[in-house]
């Protein structure tokens, strides 16, 4: 029986990337995206590659979607083995005079919020299974901060804290929570609103590895976490961005 | 799937304990071996077993703290294999013994060993790194480095500069396409802890870790192959803590 693997934010970026190396190790997926085309595009593709995948659309934000979610993928494959939380956003940059007070909720709950509904509702499943692995996502940002994403740098250092504080609660189920922190990541998100040219001259300088990072390298970094040689590893926080922090 | 297939690695402390796993590791990944250790017969009987799995390996006597020994290794490693493509820092030492009592001799020691030949492997071996354009380097730091340890100060303040040494090597060195990482293991199942316990105590802390589990040298040696491997290639300036959840950065 293959392991069943749950990715939020899959149908793009670092989640898809995620989904396509969870898929090429043998793990079938559970692509979840707000957008459901984009998941349902990534599901096909792992299906077209020999893979099992499910897509569903899913608003992180909505605790009756996520409920319904898990269903869904339990009704599928019957189990989860992993859970990876990649949907997020910093979604704006400005002042923080400038946020408005649902901008700023936007920010935390699909970040923040998104992860505590993700997970209370898989951990459940997992101890049932006396088993599991949780991935969750943060981002140099939330150790460092970052001028102009106050609400992301907040959220992100939550799921840091937060990600401890459950791996604490859910260690005697023999259930792994960590947090992986990419930093400046070849999305397609951020591609489109910056140049490789200005993306070069903002970050290659200061990434001792000379560049940034790719959806891929992420995802190895997420399966490596999934793996039993990273058994001994709960409530750490795993940093991949070429050597910037 | 052989994760190192064709790799050159030098592992320093690889005669026991967690560098002897990471050598067989490194063995079963196809890797070729360079068993260093201050203790020739036990790195040779490592070098045996690594052979044994079908790796070719090597065994050099090294004292890490000592400019020409370790200049001796890195002759021996690039006479016999050519290249070195990934170099381990395992070897350490430390005698408990709380600040007021320490000598200076034991000091020196601990950080001529842990710390010093940190500096003096990279030294032996960045040159060769730097012109082949890529290169791992990965040292073994220790949980002590963020929590301390009564009376071992000496132990956890090398340990601490290891982390600050391998987060300034990444800087220097990324460039080159050479990545530098630590791990800061927890208190592992190795003869190390059973110095000063009694065996009953020793796996009484061993099992005291949230996830319960001992931590074997395979728990540490599983992050340092991921590490290594082609995998890891964004992955520098980290110290990653392996302990089961006793402690969280």
């Amino acid at each position: 029986m293959s392991a069943v693997a749950l990715i939020t934010g899959g149908g793009n970026g670092i989640g898809r990337a995620v989904a396509h190396r969870f898929a090429a190790a043998g793990m079938s997926v559970v692509v979840a995206d707000c957008e459901g085309d984009a998941a349902e595009q990534v599901g096909a593709e792992i299906e077209q590659g020999g893979g099992r995948a499910a897509a569903i659309a899913l608003d992180v934000t909505r605790a009756a979607q996520v409920k319904a979610a898990l269903e869904q993928a339990l009704q599928r494959f019957g189990r989860i083995d992993v859970l990876a939380n990649i949907a997020g956003g910093s979604f704006y940059t400005k002042r923080i005079e400038e946020f408005t007070w649902a901008e700023w909720k936007r920010v935390i709950d699909t970040n923040l919020k998104g992860t505590f509904l993700m997970c209370r509702e898989t951990a459940p499943v997992m101890q049932r299974q006396k088993g599991g692995r949780i991935l969750n996502t943060a981002s140099n940002y939330g150790v460092t901060g970052s001028a102009l994403r106050a609400p992301y740098a907040a959220a992100k250092a939550g799921i840091i804290a937060f990600t401890k504080s459950l791996a604490l609660e859910l260690a005697a189920d023999g259930i792994r929570v960590n947090t992986v922190a990419p930093g400046p990541t070849d999305t397609p998100r951020v591609m489109e609103k910056e140049t490789p040219e200005a993306r070069r001259q903002r970050w290659y300088a200061a990434i001792p590895l000379g560049r940034t990072g790719r959806p891929e390298d992420l995802a190895e970094l997420y399966y490596f976490l999934t793996t039993p040689e990273s058994a001994a590893i709960t409530g750490q926080l795993f940093h991949c961005n070429g050597g910037l922090l | 799937m052989a994760r190192l297939a064709g790799k050159i690695a030098v592992i320093t402390g690889g005669a026991q304990g967690i560098g002897r796993a990471i050598a067989l590791g490194m063995a079963r990944e196809g890797a070729k071996l360079v068993v260093a250790d201050l203790q020739e017969g036990k790195a040779e009987a490592v070098a045996g077993e690594a052979r044994a799995l079908g790796a070719e390996a090597i065994a050099v006597a090294v004292d890490v703290s000592d400019e020409k020994s370790v200049q001796n290794l890195a002759d021996r490693s690039f006479e016999r294999f050519g290249r070195v493509d990934i170099l381990v820092n395992d070897a350490g030492v430390y005698l408990k013994a709380p600040v007021i009592r320490k000598t200076e001799a034991d000091w020196d020691r601990t950080l001529n060993v842990n710390l010093g030949g940190n500096f003096l492997c990279a030294r032996a071996f960045v040159p060769a790194m730097r012109r082949q354009k890529s290169g791992r380097i990965l040292s073994i730091a220790s949980s002590i480095a963020n929590t301390g340890g009564r009376e071992f100060a000496d132990y956890a303040a090398s340990k601490a500069a290891i982390v600050g040494f391998v987060k300034a090597l990444a800087r220097e060195l990324g460039p080159d396409g050479i990545t530098v990482n630590a791990i800061c293991p927890g208190s592992a199942n190795t003869d190390m802890p059973r110095r000063h316990r009694s065996e009953e105590e020793t796996m009484a802390r061993l099992r005291a870790t949230p996830l319960g589990q001992v931590l074997e040298p395979e728990d540490i040696a599983g992050p340092i192959l991921f590490l290594a491997s082609d995998a890891a290639s964004y992955i520098t300036g980290q110290s990653y803590n392996i302990n089961g959840g006793t402690v969280m950065l």
